[in-house]
C-alpha cells in the first residue's frame, strides 16, 4: 500500500498541470476571503477566524474539481491499463489513490486555511473583530478532505473529467442553494453540507438557524465526514464491480 | 541500445484454461486454451477482432473471464505481490499521460512496485529512450511512444513478457532491436507472448504459434510443426485456417 500511495503522489507531482492546479486550488479560499475582508464582508459578528472561512466555498470546488478531474483523468488519458497493471489490486489501488489525492488536498488546505487567517487578521480594523480560535479552521482542512474523497470516488465511478467535474460542483452547491426544498430536511442536508459545516465550526455569524445542524457543529463535521465515506464506499463498489 | 539483463527470474508460464468471456450476450472468447512456456518466444495471432487484445488484458487481470482461468507462474496476476517482477506487458502506445515525460512517467511504475530508482534509467536504455526522457510523453512519435511502452515492459525485468502489437511505430532498425531483445530475454528463461500480424518477422525468431479466430483457438502449438516445404510458408497455413483453402 506504501509503495502505492508514494506512486499515486509521484503521479500528481510528476505533470505540471495538476501541480499547478492544487496551487490554484490552495490560494482560492485566502483570495476569496481577503476579498471579503476588504470589501467590508466580514460581518460585525464575525470574528477574524470565522471571517477567515468565508472563501471556503471556493475552496472546496477547487480542491474538489482538482480531485474530481485528476481520477477521472486515469480513464481520460488512457493510464488505467498501466496503472491496473502496475497495482493489479483494485482495493490497493483505490485506497492508494484516494489516500493520495485527498491527502495533498488536506495539506493544501493546511496551507489555504493559514494563508486565510493572516490575511484576513491583517487587513481588518485592529481590534475591531475578536480572534476567535484558530484552530477550528481544522473544520476547512475537513471539509476540503470530504470533497476530494468525494470528488476521487465519482472520478472513478463517472470516468468523465467533465461529468465528475460538474457532479462535484452539484454536490458542494445543491445543499445551500435548494434549501428552501427540503422542508424539514433542510437543516439535516443543507447543515452536514461541507461549507455550512465550516461555517458553524468556526462559529460564523451569518448563518440563519434553520441551517444549523441538529446536534452541532461536531456532529455536522462527522455526518459530512461519514457521507463522503458513505460516497467512497459507493465509488469503490462500482469501480471493483465494473473494474474488478 | 542497451542489451537485456541478466537471468534472474524464476521461470513462469501463461496457462489459459477453457477461458470464455461473453460481453452483452456475445461470445468473444470461447473456451480458449494455450500455454506459452518459459524460454520460448510465443506469438499469438489472428484476424482484427478474434480476440487477441482481449484475453491478453485477461491474462493481465485487466478483464475478466465469464468462466474459466488465466495464471502466470500458477496463479492469477493480481495475486502476485510485485505484480511488475512477474509480467511486464505493453497493451497500447498510448498508456502514459501526455503531460508527463518519460522518466516521470517510468518513475511512477518504479514507486508502484517499489523498484529502485535505477531500474528507471536501466529501462529508459534498454528501450533507447535515454536521450528523450525528459520530453512531455505527447510531444513523442508513436515509435518513440511504444519504446516506452516497452520501457515500461521491461522496467520489473520481469519473468513474462506479453505485447500486444510491438512492433507498430517502429522502424527496421526499432524492430531487428525488438526481435534481439525478446529472443534474447527468452534464451535467458523468460515467457514472451506477443501478438502480431508482421507474420515474416513472427516467422524469424519465434518458437510457438497460437492462431485465434471469432475467439476460438484455430491452432496451437511449435512454429515448426505449423511451417515447413516450399509451399507451406506461415502465411499461407494462416490464411487457410482463418480464410479457408
Amino acid at each position: 500500500m506504501t509503495a502505492a500511495l508514494r506512486a499515486e503522489v509521484l503521479k500528481i507531482v510528476t505533470v505540471r498541470g495538476q501541480v499547478i492546479g492544487a496551487a490554484l486550488a490552495t490560494l482560492a479560499l485566502p483570495l476569496v476571503s481577503l476579498l471579503v475582508a476588504t470589501t467590508g464582508g466580514v460581518g460585525s459578528g464575525d470574528t477574524v477566524t470565522s471571517g477567515a472561512a468565508t472563501g471556503a466555498i471556493a475552496g472546496l470546488l477547487a480542491f474538489g474539481v482538482w480531485a474530481a478531474t485528476l481520477a477521472a483523468g486515469e480513464y481520460a488519458q488512457q493510464t488505467i491499463v498501466v496503472s491496473l497493471t502496475a497495482v493489479p489490486r483494485r482495493s490497493v489501488f483505490y485506497g492508494a489513490k484516494v489516500a493520495a489525492i485527498s491527502g495533498v488536498a488536506a495539506v493544501g488546505a493546511v496551507i489555504s486555511a493559514m494563508a486565510a487567517w493572516l490575511m484576513v487578521w491583517a487587513v481588518l480594523p485592529a481590534g475591531a473583530h475578536d480572534l476567535g480560535d484558530p484552530a477550528a479552521l481544522i473544520g476547512v482542512v475537513a471539509a476540503v478532505a470530504a470533497v476530494t474523497v468525494i470528488g476521487v470516488a465519482v472520478g472513478l465511478m463517472t470516468r468523465s473529467p467533465a461529468a465528475s467535474a460538474s457532479i462535484l460542483v452539484a454536490a458542494v452547491l445543491f445543499p445551500n442553494a435548494s434549501g428552501g426544498l427540503l422542508g424539514g430536511l433542510e437543516r439535516w442536508v443543507v447543515g452536514a453540507s461541507p461549507g455550512t459545516v465550516i461555517t458553524q465550526v468556526v462559529g460564523g455569524a451569518q448563518l440563519a438557524d434553520n441551517r444549523m445542524f441538529p446536534g452541532g457543529a461536531g456532529a455536522a463535521l462527522l455526518t459530512m465526514l461519514m457521507v463522503a465515506t458513505a460516497v467512497a464506499l459507493a465509488g469503490a463498489v462500482t469501480f471493483f464491480r465494473r473494474d474488478g | 541500445m542497451g542489451e537485456a539483463r541478466a537471468d534472474s527470474r524464476t521461470a513462469a508460464a501463461i496457462v489459459v484454461e477453457e477461458a470464455t468471456k461473453v460481453i452483452d450476450g456475445v461470445t468473444v472468447l470461447d473456451r480458449v486454451s494455450f500455454t506459452a512456456h518459459p524460454g520460448r518466444v510465443t506469438a499469438f495471432m489472428g484476424p482484427n477482432g478474434a480476440g487477441k487484445t482481449t484475453t491478453l488484458r485477461v491474462i493481465l487481470g485487466i478483464d475478466h473471464l465469464t468462466s474459466g482461468r488465466a495464471t502466470i507462474g500458477g496463479r492469477p496476476f493480481s495475486e502476485h505481490p510485485r505484480p511488475m517482477e512477474i509480467a511486464g506487458a505493453l497493451l497500447t502506445p498510448d498508456a502514459a499521460h501526455p503531460r508527463r515525460t518519460a522518466r516521470g512517467h517510468l518513475r511512477v511504475l518504479a514507486a508502484s512496485n517499489g523498484l529502485p530508482g535505477a531500474s528507471v534509467d536501466d529501462a529508459l536504455d534498454l528501450a533507447g529512450i535515454a536521450g528523450i526522457a525528459d520530453l512531455p510523453v505527447g510531444q513523442m512519435s508513436l515509435g518513440m511512444r511504444q519504446r516506452l511502452g516497452l520501457a515500461t515492459a521491461l522496467i520489473g525485468d520481469p519473468a513474462v513478457l506479453i505485447l500486444d502489437e510491438p512492433h507498430n511505430g517502429l522502424d527496421a532498425g526499432a524492430i531487428r532491436w525488438l526481435r534481439v531483445i525478446l529472443r534474447t530475454l527468452a534464451d535467458g528463461g523468460r515467457t514472451v507472448l506477443l501478438s502480431s500480424h508482421l507474420m515474416a518477422e513472427i516467422e524469424q525468431f519465434c518458437d510457438d504459434v497460437v492462431v485465434i479466430d471469432e475467439g476460438r483457438v484455430r491452432m496451437a502449438g511449435p512454429l515448426g510443426h505449423f511451417v515447413g516445404g516450399p509451399s507451406r510458408s506461415l502465411e499461407q497455413r494462416y490464411f487457410d485456417m482463418v480464410e479457408g483453402p
